[in-house]
C-alpha cells in the first residue's frame, strides 16, 4: 500500500513538467487597452483601429515624478480588432489585452455604414473583450476623438471613462450602451439600440430654451474638456439611423423597463408665468407599467403606458406661490403632466413613423402572445406591429414636493 | 513491529518477570544492588539497619533523588528504630506499605519514587511511597491565553494535572484510570472521563491503542499522541493538545476522554473534529455576541490565511481581467522594476516570514529584540526598496502571515501553513482553475478523516444532533445536547422541563 503512495508526487511533478503554466503571463508584460476607436480604412473590408493604452505608471505612488504620458494612442489598419493588436506590436513592447477595456468608439461614418456590423462581430466571439464594454458613437473620426480627448483633471484614460460615463448616465443624457446590450437587440430583431453619442468637435451651439435638448457638440460650454457625451445614436437593425438629443434619450430611458434609471433634473415650463421655467427633479421609483393588448386577427397591438414619477421642485424662479396655492398647485401638476406626455408622444410618433420600430425595448411584452419564434417574426414586430399599433402615454404624477422651503421670497416686500 | 523488538522483549520478561525474592534477604539485597549498579548509579541509595523490636537487618533502597527524606526520616526509620510491636506493618503505622514478591516489582517500585524494605528471614518485600519528582509550580498558559477565563496551565506533574482537572469537574464518575506505557521505562498514563456519560467504544479503542504501544520510552503526551493517533502522516491533526484544565474540563463534560502523563504540561483530547480545533476556550467564556464576533473574525481569518496569497498568484498571473484597473495598475506599476516573476516573489516573502517565526521560537531570549528588527528591515523596507519584491507583496504575506496566528491550536496552524504552500503552488499552476481543483481535493480529504471514528467535520457534515457549536455557538441557555457524533451514554446536557 506504501509502494502506491510513492506515486502521487511523481504524477505531480509529470503534470508540472508536461503542462507547463500554460496562459501565465506576468501582469507587467502586458499592454491594457482602455479605449479601442474603430474607423472605415482606404479599401473595403479593411478598418482602421485606434488603440488607446493606459501607463500603469503613472497615477501610482512609487514611481512619483514618472514623466511619462498617461496614455498612448496609436492607430492602425487591419482587418479585425484581434489582429490589428498583434499588429500593432511592431511599434508596442508589450502584449496588448482587450481584458480592461472600457469603451469602443466608432466614428458616426462607420456606424452608419453596412459594415459595422462585419467588424463588431468580432466582440461577440473574442473572449478578451468584456459584453460590459460601453458602445460610444462619435461625430468625427475615432482616431480623432481619441487624440483629441484630453481631460483636464481625470488623466488616467480608464477613470475618466468610468467616471465619465457614470455620471452621464446617471442624469440620463446618455443611454445605457453596452454590447450584450446591442447584440441582444440586433439578434432580436426587433426595437432600436441606442449607443452613447459623443464628439469632441464644438459645433454651432444651439440656442435652446431647454437644458437638455443638446446632442453632443451643441452644449454651450466654456473651458474644460472639449469632449462631450449627450445623447444618443439609434441603431436600427445593426446600422445607424438617427441621433436623439438628451431629452428624447432621457424619455427612452424612463420608457425602458430594463433600464435603471435613477433621477434627473429637468424644467418644465411654468404654467402661470411662461416666460419663466420650473426646475424640478423627477424621480422614478418604480418601473413604468406597460399594458400590451393584442388583436391575433388583425396583427394589431395596443400598448398602454403608465408612467408613475415623483416630483421635487427645485426652483421657481417666478416666485409664483405653487405650495401653499391649491389652485396654482393642481395647475402646476397638470401642466408638468402635460409637458412629458407631450414630447413622450411627439417622440413615439417619430419613432413609428420614422424609425419604424421602437427605441423603448417594448418587443418583450408582445413576445408572450406568440406560440413559437417563427411565429413572432412572421408578425413581423418591426415592419407591421410597431408602426400601426395605437400607443397611448400616461403620466402619473404622485408626489409632488417643494423642497426645504414652502414659501419663496416675497418680491414686493423685498424691493420696497 | 519488527522482530528484533519482540526478541528483545522476550529477554526481558524470561529475565524480570519471573524472577521471585529469594527466602534470603541477604541475597536479595544483593540482587537488588547489583540490578541498580550500586556503587556507580550515584543516586542509588542503599540503607541496612537493624529493627528494634526483633533485633533483625532491615535493608532500605531507594533513589534519592526523587524521594521525601523527611518521609523516609519519620515514618520509616524512626518507626523501625524506636518503634514496638509484633509486625512490621504494624511498626510502620502507614496505609500503602505494599508486598512485592518479585524483583520486577522492586525495580518499578523503586523506578518510581517509592522506598523498599527487605526484612531479614522474610521472602517478601514492602514498598512504600515516599516520591517527590520535583517540577515546576503551576503557571499561566504559555501558548493559550485568554482575557476572561481561569489563567492555570497545566504543569509538569501527573498528580498535580489530575488534581487541576478533579478541581474542574467534582463528579464521582469522573474516573482516573491509569495505565503504563514503555517497556524500559514505565509511565503511567492516566485517562481521564466521565464514566456515565464516555462512550465505551471509544474507551475501549483507546485503551487497547495505549496498550499496544510497544516501545521502551514513551516519555510524555506528545510522544504519547503520536503513537495512538491513527494517520501519523496526514497533515490534519486528530488529537487536540491542550494546555488549559478548564479546556479539558469542558470536553470531559461533553464525554470526551483526557489523557494526562508526567512530563508534560499539557493534556491529549480525543476524539475532536474540526470545530474543537479550532474553536479557543475564550469563545465560550465571552457573552454569546462576543464570542461569535471572535468566531467570525477566526473563520475569515482561516480563509485569508490559507488563501490570499494562492488567489493572489492566480489572479495576477492568469486573470488580470479580474482585477479591477485602479488595482491592477497599481500592481503592474509596483511590479515594473522587479526581476522575478511573482510566484517567486510570493514564496520568497512566505519563506522569510516562517523563517522570523521560526527563528523567533528558537532564538536565545536576550537576542530576541534582533528578530523584530531583522524581520521588519528585510521583509518591509529594504527588500522593497531594493526591488527585490513590490510593496503589494509585502501587504499580502504580511495578512497571510498575520492571520495565521489567529488559529490558536498548534497543531491545526501547522496545517493551516502547509495548506498555504500546497495551494500557493497549485495556483502558479493554472491559475483558478487547478487552485479550485486542489482547494476540492484538500477538502474531501479533510472531510473523509476520522478521529477515533469520529467524522472530521461532524456534527456539521454528516449532521449530528449537538450543542450547534460548529462554526458559531448558540446561547449557553440553548444548548440542550452532547456532542451526538461522539456517542455519549448520556445525551442531555440540560434538562428539559
Amino acid at each position: 500500500m506504501i509502494k502506491h503512495y510513492g506515486y502521487i508526487p511523481v504524477i505531480f511533478l509529470l503534470l508540472l513538467i508536461l503542462t507547463g503554466c500554460y496562459d501565465r503571463i506576468e501582469l507587467e508584460q502586458q499592454s491594457y487597452v482602455i479605449a479601442v476607436g474603430i474607423d472605415k480604412g482606404e479599401e473595403t473590408g479593411t478598418f482602421s483601429f485606434t488603440f488607446q493604452l493606459a501607463n500603469p505608471e503613472v497615477g501610482a505612488t512609487l514611481s512619483a515624478g514618472s514623466d511619462e504620458e498617461p496614455q498612448e494612442t496609436v492607430t492602425i489598419t487591419g482587418s479585425d480588432i484581434i489582429t490589428a493588436t498583434n499588429t500593432a506590436n511592431s511599434f508596442i513592447t508589450k502584449k496588448i489585452t482587450l481584458d480592461q477595456t472600457k469603451v469602443i468608439i466608432i466614428s458616426e461614418e462607420l456606424a452608419r455604414s453596412k459594415d459595422f456590423i462585419r467588424v463588431i462581430q468580432t466582440a461577440a466571439r473574442t473572449p478578451q473583450i468584456r459584453r460590459s464594454v460601453q458602445l460610444i458613437v462619435s461625430k468625427e473620426n475615432a482616431s480623432d476623438f481619441l487624440n483629441n480627448n484630453e481631460p483636464k483633471t481625470e488623466t488616467r484614460p480608464h477613470k475618466y471613462y468610468q467616471y465619465m460615463l457614470n455620471r452621464a448616465s446617471q442624469t440620463g443624457i446618455i443611454p445605457d450602451a453596452n454590447l450584450h446590450r446591442f447584440f441582444q437587440i440586433t439578434e432580436g430583431d426587433a426595437d432600436l439600440f441606442l449607443a452613447i453619442y459623443a464628439t469632441t468637435e464644438i459645433s454651432e451651439p444651439k440656442e435652446s430654451g431647454s437644458e437638455d435638448e443638446y446632442i453632443a457638440g451643441q452644449v454651450p460650454q466654456q473651458g474644460g474638456s472639449k469632449t462631450q457625451f449627450m445623447g444618443s445614436a439609434v441603431f436600427k437593425e445593426g446600422q445607424m439611423i438617427d441621433i436623439l438629443d438628451g431629452q428624447d434619450t432621457r424619455i427612452c430611458n424612463i420608457l425602458d423597463k430594463t433600464i435603471e434609471m435613477e433621477e434627473l433634473l429637468a424644467t418644465y415650463p411654468d404654467p402661470i408665468k411662461p416666460e419663466y421655467q420650473v426646475s424640478a427633479n423627477y424621480s422614478q421609483k418604480s418601473v413604468p407599467l406597460v399594458n400590451v393588448s393584442y388583436d391575433k386577427k388583425n396583427n394589431h397591438a395596443k400598448i398602454d403606458v403608465t408612467i408613475p414619477f415623483e416630483i421635487e421642485i427645485i426652483a421657481i424662479p417666478s416666485l409664483v406661490d405653487y405650495a401653499q396655492n391649491n389652485k396654482y398647485n393642481q395647475k402646476l401638476r397638470e401642466s408638468i403632466e402635460q409637458s412629458i406626455e407631450e414630447k413622450t408622444t411627439k417622440l413615439v410618433k417619430k419613432s413609428q413613423e420614422e424609425y419604424g420600430s421602437d427605441p423603448f425595448y417594448w418587443s418583450i411584452y408582445i413576445r408572450r402572445y406568440f406560440k413559437d419564434i417563427p411565429a413572432y417574426e412572421e408578425a413581423d414586430w418591426n415592419k407591421v406591429i410597431y408602426p400601426n399599433a395605437s400607443i397611448t402615454i400616461n403620466y402619473k404624477l404622485k408626489r409632488l414636493e417643494f423642497g426645504k422651503m414652502l414659501k419663496d421670497s416675497k418680491l414686493n416686500e423685498v424691493r420696497d | 513491529m519488527s522482530r528484533l523488538q519482540k526478541g528483545k522483549k522476550a529477554i526481558k520478561q524470561m529475565y524480570e518477570k519471573k524472577e521471585k525474592l529469594q527466602e534470603d534477604a541477604k541475597d536479595n539485597a544483593e540482587r537488588l544492588k547489583q540490578l541498580f549498579s550500586y556503587g556507580i548509579n550515584k543516586d542509588f541509595s542503599y540503607k541496612q539497619l537493624v529493627a528494634d523490636y526483633n533485633k533483625k537487618k532491615i535493608y532500605l533502597f531507594f533513589y534519592a533523588s526523587i524521594v521525601n527524606s523527611d518521609k523516609i526520616e519519620e515514618f520509616i526509620i524512626k518507626p523501625i528504630h524506636e518503634g514496638e510491636g509484633d509486625k512490621l506493618s504494624k511498626i510502620i503505622n502507614t496505609r500503602d506499605l505494599i508486598e512485592i514478591t518479585d524483583f520486577e516489582q522492586a525495580t518499578d517500585d523503586i523506578n518510581n519514587g517509592k522506598i523498599v524494605l527487605l526484612m531479614e528471614g522474610d521472602s517478601i518485600g514492602y514498598s512504600m511511597e515516599v516520591s517527590d519528582f520535583k517540577h515546576r509550580a503551576i503557571s499561566q498558559p504559555a501558548n493559550e491565553s485568554v482575557i476572561r477565563g481561569p489563567k492555570e496551565a497545566f504543569t509538569e506533574s501527573l498528580f498535580v494535572n489530575i488534581s487541576l482537572v478533579r478541581k474542574q469537574i467534582r463528579d464521582k464518575q469522573l474516573i482516573t484510570e491509569q495505565s503504563s506505557v514503555g517497556t524500559r521505562s514505565k509511565q503511567s498514563v492516566v485517562l481521564v472521563y466521565v464514566s456515565d456519560i464516555v462512550n465505551d467504544e471509544i474507551l475501549k479503542n483507546v485503551r487497547e491503542r495505549i496498550e499496544s504501544i510497544e516501545v521502551d520510552t514513551v516519555r510524555n503526551v506528545e510522544l504519547l499522541e503520536q503513537y495512538i493517533e491513527e494517520r501519523p502522516y496526514s497533515i490534519f491533526p486528530s488529537i487536540l493538545y491542550t494546555e488549559r484544565p478548564d479546556n479539558a474540563g469542558a470536553y470531559l463534560e461533553d464525554g470526551h476522554i483526557i489523557l494526562l502523563m508526567d512530563n508534560s504540561a499539557a493534556c491529549l483530547i480525543l476524539p475532536v473534529t474540526f470545530w474543537d480545533l479550532f474553536h479557543s476556550p475564550e469563545d465560550r467564556y465571552s457573552r454569546f455576541i462576543f464570542g461569535n464576533f471572535t468566531r467570525a473574525i477566526r473563520f475569515f481569518s482561516f480563509y485569508i490565511t490559507t488563501m490570499i496569497s494562492a488567489a493572489y498568484v492566480s489572479l495576477a498571473n492568469f486573470h488580470s481581467e479580474m482585477i479591477p484597473p485602479d488595482l491592477l495598475f497599481a500592481i503592474t506599476a509596483a511590479r515594473e522594476y522587479v526581476p522575478f516573476p511573482l510566484i517567486v516573489e510570493i514564496l520568497l516573502m512566505e519563506f522569510a516570514f516562517e523563517l522570523i517565526r521560526e527563528a523567533g521560537i528558537r532564538i536565545p531570549n536576550p537576542l530576541g529584540p534582533t528578530i523584530g528588527i531583522v524581520g521588519a528591515l528585510i521583509l518591509g523596507q529594504a527588500a522593497v526598496e531594493a526591488n527585490i519584491i513590490s510593496p503589494i507583496i509585502v501587504i499580502v504575506a504580511a495578512l497571510s502571515g498575520l492571520t495565521s496566528f489567529v488559529i490558536a491550536d498548534t497543531s491545526l496552524n501547522y496545517t493551516v501553513r502547509i495548506s498555504r504552500f500546497i495551494f500557493i503552488l497549485s495556483a502558479a499552476f493554472l491559475g483558478m482553475l487547478s487552485l479550485v481543483g486542489v482547494f476540492l481535493l484538500w477538502f474531501m480529504y479533510a472531510a473523509s478523516l476520522k478521529s477515533f471514528g469520529v467524522p472530521f467535520f461532524a456534527p456539521l457534515a454528516p449532521y449530528y444532533k449537538s450543542s450547534g457549536d460548529t462554526m458559531f455557538r448558540k446561547a449557553l441557555r440553548a444548548e440542550i445536547w452532547r456532542p451526538s457524533h461522539i456517542k455519549p451514554k448520556d445525551l442531555h446536557k440540560k434538562q428539559r422541563k
